[in-house]
């Protein structure tokens, strides 16, 4: 990665975090979709190299300490979504759209549970709420969109400098 | 590095596992210890001043949208005031006219024959047998039965009934009202007598010979101490001399407009005094 799609990447994760941890209230807070998680997935997906699960991990951590939520909980999620993604399902890129949406639904939905189950492991299991499918729903929504914009910007990035 | 990354040299699962460890670590030290959350919170600062820098706009758009829901309120209110008062226009003609009667029921008597009482007509009748007006003052008002009522132009009738807030007033054309009167500039005694009809009273018994002409106008003569002398009455519109009868007919229109009485004036006569 060159620095300047590091710098977008951190850039993105910065907007990511702060998405994920806006004040607007009790609704927004509980169907909110994972921007995080949305944006892991993409770099995953689409960086020649892959995404190291350390990173990913150090990601998550940083998002369950920016958000107040149990440390560690999230960052295994998040490998446990990217470790899916490159055993099982790694050739998502080349699905077709609709399969697309269905796979990263699942993959967000596997997130989410896995982090609420985290939570309950370590003893604060949150109650079952319909968010942990309304989110990853919102997710899948907002994917083709965030594909769309990160494919610019990386794009953008990438071009020929003369 | 490649290795510190888990790039490739170790098997997914094993990575996957040694993370699910560390995570546990983390877990249970931030459970007994609050020292990784509050580096948490250092580190989560930029984020959290963002965080406040948008919540300060959204909080100043919801005070926006406040504002607006506020002024759209209000507008509500102002159309309705506006819808109320366009209700209050339309009835400023209909006071204007009443105003006009007023001012012309007053010109027609500059010196009122006594103390004047303004009666708002209520209900009214002007069918063949009954010609009456009901008016909304009563005995409390000191309204007593035969009273004299004018109108614009001259005499309405007289009170026939009262009630403590309201009375009953027989027209001039009423079948049953009489009014003693004499042609103006003349002392001939005559009597007018309602036949029905708001426009049109009759002067019975007068001989096929009479002095009336058309357009002779009658005032009330004082006769029987009802009515002041000097009211406008009427005006002889028709004399008619049929050879069938040793009578003249006499037909008379009333100085008041009889079937269009809006308001009226209760009269107390200088020999009367209100109660």
């Amino acid at each position: 990665m060159t620095p300047a799609a590091v710098a977008g990447m951190l850039a993105g994760l910065f907007l990511a975090l702060v998405g994920s941890s806006l004040p607007l209230g009790t609704m927004y807070a509980n169907i909110h979709p994972d921007y995080v998680a949305l944006l892991v997935l993409y770099w995953a997906i689409t960086s020649d190299r892959g995404a190291g699960y350390l990173t990913v991990w150090a990601i998550g951590l940083l998002q369950d300490l920016v958000v107040g939520d149990m440390p560690g909980a999230q960052a295994i999620a998040l490998v446990f979504m990217v470790f899916v993604l490159y055993t099982g399902i790694s050739r998502v890129k080349q699905f077709a759209s609709w399969e697309q949406l269905f796979f990263i639904f699942a993959l967000l939905l596997l997130e989410r549970l896995a982090a609420w189950l985290w939570q309950g492991w370590s003893g604060v299991l949150p109650h079952w709420h319909l968010s942990l499918l309304v989110s990853p729903a919102l997710g899948t929504a907002l994917w083709p969109l965030l594909t769309f914009t990160l494919d610019h910007v990386y794009q953008y990035f990438h071009r020929p400098r003369t | 590095m490649a290795g510190l990354f888990f790039y490739r040299p170790v098997p997914s699962v094993l990575r996957l596992a040694a993370l699910a460890v560390l995570s546990a670590t983390v877990s249970f030290y931030s459970l007994h210890h609050s020292g990784l959350r509050i580096v948490g919170l250092s580190i989560a600062r930029p984020v959290l001043w963002v965080n406040g820098e948008i919540r300060s706009g959204w909080a100043a758009v919801e005070r926006y949208a406040q504002d607006m829901a506020d002024l759209q309120r209000e507008n509500k209110k102002l159309r309705k005031r506006i819808l109320s008062l366009e209700k209050q226009n339309l009835s400023l003609p209909v006071l204007r006219s009443e105003d006009r009667q007023l001012l012309a029921l007053l010109d027609s008597f500059p010196t009122p024959p006594g103390k004047v009482a303004v009666a708002q007509v209520v209900a009214q009748r002007l069918a063949p047998g009954s010609q009456a007006i009901t008016v909304n003052l009563g005995n409390l008002q000191g309204v007593y039965v035969g009273q004299p009522v004018l109108a614009a132009g001259g005499v309405a009738g007289q009170v026939t009934e009262t009630s403590p807030a309201n009375a009953r007033v027989a027209l001039l054309s009423d079948r049953g009202s009489s009014i003693p009167v004499h042609p103006k500039g003349s002392g001939l005694p005559l009597l007018v007598v309602g036949t029905g009809n708001p426009q049109s009273l009759k002067i019975p018994f007068q001989p096929r010979n009479t002095p009336l002409r058309k357009g002779v106008v009658l005032v009330s003569s004082g006769l029987g101490g009802r009515f002041p002398p000097g009211l406008p009455v009427g005006t002889v519109t028709a004399v008619r001399r049929p050879v069938t009868s040793s009578f003249a007919d006499i037909r008379v229109k009333p100085a008041a407009s009889l079937e269009t009485l809006d308001t009226v004036l209760l009269l107390w006569p200088p020999t009367r005094t209100r109660p």
